[in-house]
């Protein structure tokens, strides 16, 4: 068979204990199907959205009950959205509990986080487009956290808001940052990623010496097992658009108006958790850029994982790592669940 | 200290020259990033006739947000932004809870449970000629 390009951007032949799903869980691929998805359905949803107050929440109303498949298309940009976060927690979760973020690996486990960081902010940014009801105490929130940073809030709020508080100026900021400044970046960020998989030898296996498993796969069996994941992705996403659509609510009035929903979205709720019990720059910045440092620090400062123990789940020599990764893991679900929670 | 050769020397230079454009780079775009487009919210509310608020009620004002309170002693009127991030309070049993983090006060603004730290901040009310009633958020 004749390698056509898909076939073509792949290693001729991988070791075969590089690609199995029980291994690699298909996190990586998956995620850069969905942010194929998550560009072409946003670039459509760019010929009816308009960055303004008065029209942004109508905008999308037309582009959800009026435009012909809109409904359809916001809902697979928002689902692929959330499902960009979920894999990409599974991805880095793979890559802590096997150990993968071994050298020559680290540095790309860094660029793998960063990811993983703008993911969250371009959802942030996304959700805030709404510019509804639903959306009015998260945005209002999330800017005042910036200012309660000491020294540089104030700046980094006018940055982010453009004026005294949220209105025309902050919604074409969130709009330049969500489709092109994080976007951009975000596209840089993935390729070097990619490479850097290339470059330091594919998915963490044991060396030829230490492996147990000689056999090898072509790329024609390697393109296959990723169309399939494909598929299987976009059957989920299909589905999940058909029965259960983005949330959306009536245009925002007024910034300061009293609007029914308070609850942060899903993956910021474990902050709006921490947020109830205090000083809002120790648990809205601090506490949640101390997870991301000791995220960060997981290759640099753990007990590195053995060679020999590469390429399999749970190896014993990174137990530590393992462990700390857990505990962020339970504690983020934890507060989440709280956070459900209705106080009583 | 050892002698520095040319070659180091002018990796250093040029280094220490892309280090520097970078930092007047990042500086440029924060202040770019400054500028305010939109002017600042208005920081006075003419909210009408005195005769529309008698002695005794409580009204909510939204574009502030702000109560505004009638007693025998006169106006006077408590911000309804929570002082912790601030989102708008909404009116509770015994005074005013925020609906973001939990946070209630008092009637008066006095903190009841947190995790708001500080009361509701007073808004001074004044009385033009004409009797109408004009709230500023500054001063």
């Amino acid at each position: 068979m004749r390698p056509n390009f898909f076939h073509h951007i792949h290693p001729p032949t991988i070791p075969a204990a590089q690609a199995r799903w029980r291994y690699t869980l298909g996190a990586g691929g998956t995620a850069v199907f969905l942010t194929l998805v998550l560009v072409a359905t946003g670039a459509l949803e760019m010929f009816y959205y308009i960055p303004t107050p008065a029209e942004a929440a109508l905008s999308i109303q037309t582009l959800s009950y009026a435009v012909p498949f809109g409904g359809l298309l916001r809902n697979l940009h928002f689902w692929a959205a959330q499902l960009l976060l979920v894999v990409s927690a599974a991805h880095l979760v793979r890559i802590v509990f096997t150990g993968a973020y071994a050298p020559p690996r680290r540095f790309n486990y860094l660029l793998g986080l960063a990811l993983f960081v703008l993911a969250i902010l371009l959802d942030f940014t996304g959700y805030v487009l709404r510019w509804d009801v639903g959306i009015q105490w998260a945005l209002v929130v999330g800017t005042n956290l910036l200012k309660s940073i000491p020294g540089v809030g104030n700046a980094l709020y006018a940055a982010a808001v453009g004026g005294s508080q949220p209105g025309p100026a902050t919604l074409i900021r969130f709009y330049s940052w969500h489709v092109f400044g994080l976007a951009l970046l975000a596209a840089i960020v993935t390729v070097w990623h990619a490479f850097r998989v290339r470059r330091d030898g594919g998915a963490a296996v044991p060396t030829p010496d230490l492996r147990t498993d000689p056999g090898r796969i072509s790329r024609f069996e390697l393109v296959r097992r990723e169309a399939l994941a494909m598929v299987f992705t976009g059957a989920a996403l299909l589905l999940l658009s058909a029965f259960f659509p983005a949330p959306i609510a009536p245009a925002m009035t007024g910034i300061t108006a009293l609007s029914g929903d308070a609850r942060a979205p899903w993956f910021f709720l474990w902050v709006q958790q921490m947020l109830e019990w205090g000083d809002p720059f120790v648990w809205g910045v601090l506490v949640p850029l101390l997870v991301l440092i000791v995220l960060a620090l997981i290759p640099y400062v753990f007990p590195q994982p053995a060679r020999h123990e590469l390429g399999r789940w749970f190896p014993r020599s990174n137990r530590l790592a393992q462990a700390a990764l857990a505990v962020i893991a339970l504690v983020f679900l934890l507060f989440t669940l709280l956070a459900l929670i209705p106080a009583a | 200290m050892t002698e520095l050769s040319r070659r180091d020397f002018l990796k250093l230079a040029s280094q220490g020259l892309l280090a520097v454009s970078g930092l007047l780079g990042l500086g440029m775009i924060a202040r770019f990033l400054g500028y305010q487009t939109d002017p600042p919210p208005p920081t006075e509310f003419d909210l009408g006739p005195a005769a529309g608020y008698p002695v005794g009620t409580r009204t909510p004002v939204p574009q502030v947000p702000a109560l505004l309170i009638h007693t025998e002693a006169g106006f006077s009127a408590l911000s309804l932004a929570c002082t912790h991030l601030g989102c708008t309070l909404e009116p509770a049993a015994d005074g005013f809870a925020c609906p973001c983090h939990g946070s209630r006060f008092d009637a008066d603004g006095k903190v009841t449970h947190g995790p708001a730290a500080k009361a509701l901040i007073p808004l001074r009310v004044e009385q033009d000629d004409q009797g109408r009633v004009i709230l500023y958020t500054e001063g």
